[in-house]
């Protein structure tokens, strides 16, 4: 693999995403379901650094930013949803950890952003696709 | 016929006032080297060993006790430092014996350790570091409980003190995991079953003389009386947080009563059902915690487990529940205002919610969160409750709290709350904060103040608006005058070396001034002089008195629940109402002429 066309920006999020992931990992030490979430994040972390798997990858980012999104508003927002409203926020919750927690939710925006279509980490995610 | 009951009504009530004291006793209780026995205790059991008074023996050694028991009672004299001596009686109506009684000495000091209280045991653990790692343990371990007693100091490998910290921390124990890792090698050390010397003062005096004690057993080893409340009928109320039961005891007759409370639509353990709840101890929905009364009669009950509020009619027995709302955690202390409002803390969730009884609005309000890492809790608490409750009894859930590194810091905590009595404000105190805050009842406008001890817990106005606020964790009693906006802070003595004391609860006896506590660590019940100062120290007859909420009821008597979890552990195998009558010891001595 030509490493040296790994873009600036994936090198920044995946290592970023690995220092956030052991942060996690060292509060599940004590709390071991954050061991969950941090093993995600270094999962996506890899994919980020080899630049695999980018549908997985998005979905998964994707996935984070909505499910903390739907989990703020709900705890914001939520009392409309009566006796609901903590399960719509439990299962939110849930989600957000199993597509990598705060160490992806942190990143989700600016990751989400360099997705697009035509910025380097959308290239760098299909340059197989581009050089075929 | 009609003539004969007449007549058996008559002689019956002729009868009643010899009846209702039926046997008494006076006589003098002294050491065994002879010297008067200032301060034992003198305690006469009923027959069936349900009921029991306990009077203080005064300087010269002399008692006096009227009861309203009769038959083959027992009588037994207990005084700290000494073996109890006892003696069967056989009491008739209306009869008065002299009974002169003499302490004995221990055999060893094994048997001479079974009678210290748990804070001498408690005194002994070695901390790595004092200040460092003990704080967790009082705020954490003696919540609830004794540490220390006969059933909490049991000699365990250090295997086996792990697995109990883990099993306080599923019953919602907040300390983190490395403070947890300390409290199981410190007990695992401390409390190794070895005899040890130890001298315990309890302070008699000649106000100890004046006061009499009255005990009712309630229930059974698994029972769970959190608060007692006297209410306006005279009745003594208290919830069995447990078992979904509020307990009802008349005073005079000894007579107990039980309401069940309805059922709810909720697994066992209501909300909290994600937690590992002990069965047995708790087989409720609801876990009813703290009541108050409004001026229609109406009994207003916090339920914790359910996070509901339910009324009490004691004149139909009936109850209603309304719920408080999704996302509050456990409704704690209750107040009434002087407009009938309902005012109670919601411990968990870091909220005050108010009902209006007359209206049946209920309102919610979420108080300062102190601090980022306590609004994140304040924000997530809730959903990680329900998240537990998706698997039952698993504790599954704290595997995500952040107290497992943060410790009970993760929490604001707001706890006791009262009404000030001269501008009607709300007061409350949040115990893990260490904060007081007033809530302005018109504008809901709340402001707060860092206390200067921590561990704010139950605290209480008196009658001149003055807020006196128990400081369980550094056992100090702290005087705040909403005015001058001043603290003033004063430590409770102990009753021997290196210990120290957990004071959960007061009330302020508005006819008198004097502040009553609960000193939960070495069995005894403190009132506080504010004109002098001082305070004065009325040991409990029973071990292992462990007291929440106290009422006082209209002759002057201050009444609580003894309700050490679990009850199993106290002395009699299970848990009680107790009062304590300041002048009773006094009135029993002019009655008998003693």
């Amino acid at each position: 693999m030509p490493t040296e066309n790994r873009p600036g920006s994936a090198r920044l999020n995946a290592l970023l995403m690995v220092v956030l992931a052991l942060l996690l990992g060292y509060f599940g030490l004590s709390a071991n379901g954050y061991l969950v979430p941090a093993a995600i994040a270094v999962i996506l972390a890899v994919l980020l650094w080899l630049g695999r798997a980018g549908r997985i990858f998005k979905a998964a980012v994707l996935v984070n930013l909505m499910s903390g999104t739907l989990l703020v508003l709900v705890l914001a927002f939520g009392d409309f949803l009566g006796d609901s409203k903590l399960d719509v926020s439990g299962v939110s919750l849930l989600i957000n950890l199993m597509s990598g927690g705060p160490a992806v939710a942190l990143l989700a925006p600016a990751l989400l952003l360099g997705l697009r279509r035509g910025k380097p980490l959308h290239a760098w995610f299909n340059r197989a696709a581009g050089a075929a | 016929m009609k003539k004969t009951v007449t007549t058996i009504a008559l002689v019956t009530a002729l009868l009643q006032p010899v009846l209702a004291q039926a046997a008494s006793f006076s006589g003098r209780v002294t050491l065994p080297d002879g010297r008067p026995a200032f301060g034992a205790m003198v305690t006469v059991f009923d027959a069936d060993g349900e009921r029991r008074q306990t009077v203080y023996a005064a300087a010269d050694g002399s008692y006096a006790i009227r009861t309203p028991y009769a038959g083959k009672l027992k009588v037994r004299v207990r005084l700290s430092g000494f073996k109890d001596a006892a003696a069967e009686q056989q009491a008739a109506a209306a009869g008065s014996k002299q009974l002169d009684l003499t302490l004995g000495t221990f055999a060893n000091l094994g048997e001479m350790n079974e009678t210290l209280s748990a804070s001498a045991f408690n005194a002994r653990l070695p901390w790595p570091n004092v200040a460092r790692d003990r704080p967790a343990f009082v705020s954490q371990c003696n919540y609830c409980h004794q540490m220390g007693n006969s059933w909490t100091r049991i000699p365990r490998d250090h295997e086996q003190w792990i697995a109990e910290v883990e099993k306080m921390e599923n019953m919602l124990a907040m300390q983190s995991q490395a403070q947890g890792r300390v409290i199981a090698e410190t007990l695992w050390k401390g409390f190794d079953g070895k005899p040890f010397d130890a001298s315990q003062n309890y302070g008699a005096s000649p106000e100890l003389a004046r006061a009499k004690v009255r005990e009712w057993l309630v229930g059974d080893g698994y029972t769970f009386i959190h608060d007692a409340d006297v209410a306006k009928d005279g009745l003594l109320y208290g919830t069995d947080e447990g078992h979904d039961i509020l307990w009802v005891l008349n005073r005079e007759t000894g007579k107990i009563e039980q309401h069940k409370l309805p059922d709810i639509d909720l697994p066992r353990g209501g909300i909290f059902s994600g937690m590992k709840l002990p069965i047995g101890q708790f087989t409720g929905k609801h876990g009813p915690h703290s009541m108050a009364q409004t001026s229609d009669g109406r009994i207003w009950i916090t339920n914790a487990l359910s996070s509901t509020l339910m009324s009490f009619d004691p004149r139909t027995k009936a109850f209603k529940t309304y719920p408080v709302g999704h996302d509050a955690l456990y409704p704690h202390t209750i107040r009434v205002d002087k407009n009938d409002v309902v005012w109670f803390t919601i411990v968990a969730s870091n909220q005050i919610g108010r009902f209006d009884p007359r209206t049946e609005e209920m309102t919610v309000t979420r108080l300062p969160s102190n601090g980022v890492l306590r609004w994140i809790t304040d924000q997530l608490f809730p959903t990680l409750m329900r998240i537990g409750s998706w698997f039952p009894d698993q504790a599954l859930h704290l595997n995500l709290s952040t107290h497992r590194f943060f410790g009970e810091q993760i929490l604001a905590f707001p706890y006791g709350i009262d009404v000030n009595p001269v501008d009607g404000s709300i007061w409350y105190a949040k115990l893990y904060a260490s904060k007081i805050g007033r809530i302005d009842p018109q504008t809901m406008e709340v402001k707060e103040w860092d206390t200067p001890l921590i561990g704010p817990r139950r605290p209480r106005f008196d009658a001149k608006g003055i807020f006196w606020i128990p400081a369980f964790d550094e056992g100090a009693l702290m005087r705040f005058d909403p005015g001058t906006e001043k603290f003033e802070t004063y430590r409770i003595p102990t009753v021997g070396k290196d210990e120290y004391e957990t004071p959960y609860a007061l009330n302020v006896d508005k006819r008198t001034g004097q502040v009553w506590m609960a000193a939960n660590n070495s069995d005894r019940i403190i009132r506080f002089d504010p004109a002098t100062k001082a305070f004065f120290s009325y040991p409990s007859p029973t071990r292992v008195t462990v007291l929440r909420d106290f009422s006082f009821t209209e002759d002057g008597q201050v009444c609580s629940s003894s309700s050490n979890m679990p009850a199993a552990a106290i002395e009699d195998g299970r848990p009680s109402f107790i009062c304590i009558e300041p002048e009773g010891g006094a009135a029993d001595r002019t009655a008998l002429g003693s």
